[in-house]
């Protein structure tokens, strides 16, 4: 009786199985004359530790869409709308490449975005350059992936290294104009591709401004103590301290200088794990008077970023983050560049992407003008730096720098007061 | 002669002739990078099979053998030129040295300290990966990952444009991979292997040497890995530390092996093949709520190993020998 059930079981999936096989076959592949939709395709990563950005990262683009069809669609493409095919990466390069390959010859998808970490974008981006369809990346920031020659491929966000060259070049600007000369510098950084990218861009733009590394530290990113760290630098007193960590780490780093009362003239952060809400309600007061780096913030002083960032959190329930921005500005990029385009054909688009100088619209919410170099990289993606300030009891983050994106009324405290505060 | 058009013969010849003929039919370049996979899964699963199948000995870290054989063949090609051709044998040859490694000082022992030995060897190997960037002038790429140079068709160097080659290489590693898993499972180290997992003491009392016979199962299977891990380089051209030498990719391998059913021939080719396919499909169709896919995936494997514990193996045994009888009757009908 009971190999019966189970037969039976397994006839029940058999079923399932063919089922599924039957409706994966037949999806795809449907043409007509006339552009009534356009497919983009956009690979995330919808499951796996990084699901929550890549979550964000759709509503963002679902959102921008919706505006974009709801104001008449494409209007050089006869009012076609846009429709978005979301893939999974689950992170792991080899199904971004499987998912690349499926959204060209199976969606058979008009352009793609994506894909959120640099390490699914690379091998992502190569496929997408091989079948000659345009891939427009608005987050991952690895140098090397508008570095290899491609012609396909187009990046709306900053270069790894670009940050710690305006990480620099804040520095010496705040060392000239409070007249506190700035010599040294401590680099701690969390041992993975994002740290160890971090520390080759710091070491390039210190040596050109001719800053001396005093201290180089890694760290498993995992640490649960990072006291031995913490006691080298305020052994060696550096007069910057820059740190490029994630979120647990980062508080710990924090709440350990509070601890053993290092006093550099600065502590600057790298965005990730100092960017992470948690960070202010694991730290406290803390991490007051820390500085870190970005592309956006709520408070930077851009037009429509107060409005849009108010009508996402309507819509979602939370604002947004620097990597929404990004999300949501590179569909009205792709927007204005079908516009242009007028066809659907690859080269064409790819064509437009290239020609693209954005300075006006909702995209100013981002970058006053956005441009793309002969590599395909966004020329000057803004970067800002915030201070982090309790106001009124709570922790915020101030944007400071440069002075015209500043909040309104709001100038950095430099150099670190001291934990006396 | 006449053996040899007995259905015992030709099922299995129908079967590859299906297989080599699947490309002709079908021409979109995603479904063969996905039938490319499902044959390298499928083989990856065959190659561990030999030491934690076979031997019976559990292998929890079978990435770092993925790992060493991508790595080795890729920086040898991307540095002074050497055809990926040549560094599969290279890279599979610095994997089962890695086995060897892994397994000499602990497959002497009983119990859990060889897959506790590779678990940890597996950890230390990705966490070197990271941390590394250079090797002399060498540039590993660290944990941002290591790009192999793109040629376009250069079958020379194992890459190609369209997707057929990479699909029939799979197939032939997944030939060469069974084929010796047959011959294994008759041949004297196979006898000697069955015994080690059946029971250690009684082998020992045959006079077999126990830690000699696994120690070879451990470097073939890391060897055969190895060679895969060259093939897993050229097909994605990017090796991320995590995503190659990670518990994942090394948990996958297992999974897949004891899904399909370890230590018999055709098992883990069998959960390589379903359990790709599944994840596949499950991904693509339920996409609309985030995570269903890898929910409903789960179950199914949940069901199939409650239900098929010694492996999916067991589904397609009966129905086979059943199938070759039916045929071998119909024949000998014929005749008379």
């Amino acid at each position: 009786m009971f190999i019966k059930r189970n037969y039976k079981i397994f006839l029940l999936c058999i079923t399932v199985l063919l089922v599924m096989l039957i409706a994966g076959c037949s999806g795809g592949g449907k043409s007509s004359g006339e552009v009534k939709e356009i497919k983009i395709g956009n690979i995330l990563p919808l499951s796996g530790s990084a699901a929550p950005v890549g979550k964000i990262g759709q509503q963002a683009r679902d959102m921008a869409v919706e505006e974009i069809n709801a104001a008449g669609g494409i209007k050089s493409l006869g009012g076609a709308k846009i429709k978005m095919i979301y893939a999974d990466s689950k992170g792991d390069p080899a199904t971004g490449v499987a998912e690349a390959e499926r959204l060209i010859t199976q969606e058979r998808v008009a352009l793609i975005t994506g894909a959120y970490q640099s390490g699914v974008t690379l091998p992502a981006t190569e496929v997408a350059e091989r079948y000659k369809v345009p891939f427009v990346c608005p987050v991952p920031s690895e140098d090397v992936i508008t570095e290899r020659g491609f012609k396909y491929v187009f990046r709306l966000a900053e270069k790894t290294t670009w940050r710690n060259r305006e990480q620099v070049r804040f520095i010496q600007d705040m060392a000239k104009k409070f007249g506190t000369p700035v010599k040294t510098v401590a680099l701690i950084y969390e041992n993975t591709a994002w740290g160890q990218g971090a520390v080759k861009g710091w070491e390039k733009y210190l040596k050109e401004a001719g800053l001396k590394i005093v201290l180089k530290e890694p760290y498993p990113a995992n640490s649960s103590d990072l006291t031995p760290v913490v006691l080298k630098v305020k052994q060696l007193k550096p007069d910057v301290i820059m740190m490029c960590s994630y979120v647990s780490d980062a508080a710990l780093l924090t709440n350990t200088f509070a601890e053993h009362k290092v006093k550099p003239l600065a502590f600057i952060g790298t965005s990730g794990g100092f960017a992470d809400p948690v960070y202010f309600k694991t730290t406290g007061d803390n991490s007051e008077y820390f500085f870190d780096i970005s592309t956006w913030e709520p408070d930077v002083n851009r037009p429509f970023s107060k409005e849009v960032n108010e009508k996402f959190k309507q819509k979602y329930g939370y604002p947004m983050n620097a990597e929404a921005v990004k999300a949501y500005t590179a569909m009205y990029v792709i927007k204005d560049a079908l516009e242009r385009a007028g066809s659907l054909d690859p080269e064409a688009i790819r064509k437009a992407l290239a020609e693209t100088k954005l300075t006006s619209g909702v995209t100013q919410m981002y970058a006053s003008e956005i441009i793309f170099d002969e590599s395909g990289q966004m020329v000057n993606a803004p970067l800002i730096i915030s201070q982090f300030r309790k106001i009124n009891g709570k922790m915020e983050r101030v944007t400071v720098w440069p002075e015209k994106e500043a909040r309104p009324g709001w100038k950095p405290v430099w150099p670190f007061p001291g934990w006396d505060k | 002669m006449r053996n040899f058009i007995t259905p015992r013969y030709y099922l299995p010849a129908l079967m590859i002739f299906i297989l080599l003929l699947i490309p002709l039919f079908i021409s979109s370049p995603y479904i063969l990078h996905i039938m490319a996979m499902v044959l390298f899964w499928a083989y990856l699963a065959s190659a561990w099979n030999i030491v934690g199948g076979f031997a019976g000995q559990l292998s929890l870290g079978h990435g770092v053998y993925v790992a060493a054989g991508a790595y080795v063949s890729s920086l040898l090609f991307a540095n002074i030129g050497l055809s990926p051709w040549f560094g599969m044998i290279i890279g599979g040859l610095v994997a089962a040295l890695l086995g060897v490694i892994v397994g000499y000082p602990t497959l002497r022992l009983r119990g859990a300290y060889y897959a506790l030995a590779t678990v940890g060897f597996a950890e230390g190997f990705r966490v070197i990966l990271i941390n590394t960037t250079k090797i002399g002038s060498w540039h590993t790429g660290g944990a941002e990952g290591f790009l192999v140079p793109l040629l376009g068709d250069a079958p020379q160097h194992m890459q190609f444009m369209s997707k057929v080659p990479y699909y029939y290489l799979a197939l032939v590693l997944l030939l060469i991979i069974v084929g010796f898993s047959f011959w294994l499972d008759r041949s004297k180290l196979g006898y000697y292997l069955t015994a080690i997992r059946e029971d250690e003491d009684a082998a020992l009392a045959l006079g077999i040497n126990t830690a000699r016979a696994k120690l070879i199962a451990a470097a073939l299977s890391a060897f055969f890995t190895g060679v895969g891990g060259v093939y897993y380089a050229q097909l994605i051209r990017y090796l991320e530390p995590n995503a190659i030498a990670g518990a994942i990719m090394s948990n996958q391998i297992v999974f897949l092996a004891i899904v399909g059913g370890r230590g018999t021939v055709l098992g883990p080719v069998i959960g390589g093949i379903f359990l790709t396919i599944i994840g596949e499909m499950t991904r693509i169709l339920f996409d609309q709520v985030m995570g269903l896919h890898l929910f409903l995936y789960g179950i199914i494997v949940v069901l199939f190993v409650i239900f098929k514990p010694r492996g999916l193996i067991e589904l397609v045994e009966k129905p086979y020998e059943k199938l070759v009888k039916m045929l071998n009757g119909r024949r000998v009908e014929g005749a008379s």
